[in-house]
């Protein structure tokens, strides 16, 4: 039977339009770039330049150790957040997401004034011989302070999600608090921790401002794959499509990896 | 310690008091149930029936108070002693049962099981996948498998580790009424085989006569009453409790005719169906009701017992008969409806009742009382 209100379902006008219009808007830039990549040809010979090659492995090393570091500190957190819904919680909670909407140029102007040398902790640190600034160090405190909240956020809900009935039960068939987190809790909660890794990572391997401000751009040193990237601009836009290229690969490989993982069978359960 | 034949456990029960405050709600209470039989906390939602259980498990820690559990303290706040759960040995069951849903059914049941070798493990999982009749199942997740189905896999899962205590709370309240009644009896079976006491949680009070050994009537956290399930919450003569208790015979009709001049009406389950005489109501013709009648009160004959007082009179054929100690219940297959008789193992024999017979069920008006629906 066909009606009007037929016509609002699942293919209706308005809706068909938007979906096109955005998709063209996200499709063309990135259309346009690998039709760029290929048509240079050089694609794989600028990419595997000594400069490309070093920001390259700087950009992985730095946002490993940056997930690491998030998930050792973000993971307890993000369980206490999702069980303590206290009034002091309530407003730390608040608090975590200020990263995301601060300007990460903002964050790095702050973290210089905390952890540069002329910063609030700037001599505590020069005093045990450290000096953050410039250094592949302040390149994951970078990465750590904008991507943090990602996983923190999606942890949580994780958390939040999985019934505090399931730990209780867990517990009376005698398995500790501590085991039944690991046996229980992280695999009810996969998927969320899961997509959290992902945008977290894809954060911190996209990260510009405040690793600009903090950590400058040192070639070999403090300079990731977007700083390589903007620098390559100044000279050679091949190079910077190539390094382009690489990031756009890696994004999309991230996105297919978190797909797959996060197909999970219980969880489309009724 | 006296000799112990091998394998024999010590049958001791579980007992303890407790006084909780939190917030506005103050629990003040004392319990004590036997290896082998169901104690059922009965009172309305809210009066702090779950948080005994609670207590009693660990999940929550009383500001004063002492639990024991198979001959056990584990909670003595006199000398600060405290047993986290999971040192507890209970087995819980929630009304949603919890299933872990990433966990398979055999999964599930040897969850708790990980202090055992591989080969014990699999040996203690199949033996409850048979006794729970779980066969067929085990690979399963939760939600692919029937309400019923889970509460047994709930059940074999919390008595995998050997439980001291079995703590029930609301076990049925997440099944319709048919499988209720139906899993009343096979859960309490199960518990009472286990040969550990059960606390169990319950606002129904039919649940609570027919689970419990005895009853504690729980209202605004304090013990109203306790003893025997009919002492406290059975009063004979009283219709509405009588329903509660369990009648066996719901039926639901229609009121084709009233005799206000016998004191009766007649009710009828179709055009076809058959025709109750039930003592007079205040409702109106075609009004549909639901008339109980307790299977002990039904009278089974070979022949239609003419000349007889009893109004009722009712043709059917035999369509089961299941052993219900003390006695038998015979089902017969009326025109419409299905009636239970029960009737004791002499009668049975000496009619010779087999399937298939062609029975009359007889019964008197005054043993027919009128239900209405009122939710």
């Amino acid at each position: 039977m066909r009606t009007f209100v037929a016509n609002l379902g699942p293919w209706n006008p308005v809706g068909s339009a938007a979906t096109a219009i955005y998709c063209l808007f996200i499709c063309l830039p990135v259309a346009a770039l690998l039709f760029k990549a290929v048509q240079q040809g050089n694609l794989l010979e600028s990419a595997l330049s000594e400069t490309a090659l070093l920001a390259l492995r700087l950009s992985l090393v730095t946002s490993a150790i940056s997930m690491v570091l998030v998930i050792l500190v973000g993971t307890p957190f993000a369980r206490l957040l999702a069980r303590n819904r206290s009034l002091p919680m309530r407003i730390i909670d608040q608090l975590v997401e200020l990263p995301i909407i601060l300007p990460p140029v903002v964050a790095g102007v702050a973290m210089l004034l905390a952890f540069g040398r002329q910063g609030v902790l700037g001599p505590c640190l020069s005093a045990l011989g450290i000096s953050l600034p410039f250094t592949a160090g302040a390149v994951v405190f970078a990465q750590v302070f904008v991507a943090a909240p990602f996983y923190i956020r999606s942890a949580k809900l994780g958390f939040m999600a999985v019934p505090k009935e399931y730990e209780d039960i867990s517990q009376t068939l005698g398995v500790s608090p501590l085991r039944t987190f690991f046996r229980l809790v992280v695999p009810l909660a996969a998927p969320s921790l899961l997509t959290g890794i992902a945008l977290a990572w894809a954060r911190a391997l996209s990260e510009f401002g405040a690793t600009i401000m903090f950590a400058g751009n040192l070639t070999g040193k403090t300079q990731t794959m977007p700083l390589a990237i903007m620098s390559a601009m100044e000279s050679s836009l091949d190079t910077a499509v190539a390094l382009s290229v690489m990031l756009l690969i890696g994004a999309l490989a991230i996105l297919t990896a978190l797909t797959i993982l996060t197909r999970n069978n219980w969880r489309s359960a009724p | 310690m006296m000799n112990r034949p091998a394998g024999e456990q010590a049958l001791t029960g579980a007992r303890g008091w407790a006084k909780y405050r939190v917030g506005d709600f103050s629990l003040d209470v004392e319990w004590e149930a036997e290896a082998g039989e169901v104690l059922t906390l009965f009172g309305p939602s809210g009066a702090g029936k779950t948080t005994i259980l609670r207590a009693i498990a660990g999940l929550v820690k009383p500001q004063e108070g002492r639990v024991e559990i198979g001959g056990r303290t584990v909670f003595d706040s006199k000398t600060g002693l405290w047993e986290p759960p999971h040192k507890r040995r209970i087995g819980l069951l929630t009304q949603n049962y919890h299933l872990f849903p990433n966990l398979s059914v055999s999964e599930n049941i040897a969850y708790g099981l990980s202090g055992l070798d591989s080969t014990s493990r699999r040996e203690r999982v199949t033996e409850l996948v048979e006794s729970f009749q779980l066969d067929e199942l085990e690979e399963r997740r939760p939600h692919e498998i029937s309400g019923g189905q889970q509460q047994r896999a709930a059940l074999a899962r919390a008595l995998a580790p050997g439980p001291s205590l079995m703590l029930l709370d609301e076990p049925f309240n997440s099944l319709d009424v048919e499988l209720r009644r139906a899993l009343r009896s096979e859960l309490r079976a199960s518990i009472i085989s286990a040969g550990i006491p059960a606390i169990m949680v319950t606002h129904d009070i039919e649940e609570a006569i027919s689970m419990g050994d005895s009853v504690q009537v729980i209202n605004d956290g304090r013990v109203e009453a306790a003893g025997r399930p009919l002492e406290i919450l059975g009063q004979p003569g009283q219709g509405r409790v009588a329903r509660l208790i369990g009648v066996e015979n719901l039926l639901d009709l229609a009121v084709a005719s009233l005799h206000p001049q016998d004191g009766t009406m007649v009710c009828s389950a179709g055009e076809a169906g058959l025709r109750l005489e039930v003592p007079l109501s205040d409702v109106r013709r075609d009004e549909e009701v639901t008339v109980g009648i307790r299977a002990s009160d039904i009278i089974l004959a070979h022949t239609e017992p003419v000349g007889s007082s009893a109004r009722n009179r009712i043709a059917g054929v035999v369509s089961g008969v299941q052993l219900r100690p003390p006695g038998y219940e015979v089902t017969l297959q009326c025109p419409g409806v299905q009636l239970k008789c029960h009737i004791t193992g002499t009668s049975l024999n000496e009619m010779g009742v087999k399937q298939g017979d062609e029975l009359w069920a007889v019964f008197k008006a005054s043993s027919c009382f009128l239900v209405r629906d009122q939710g």
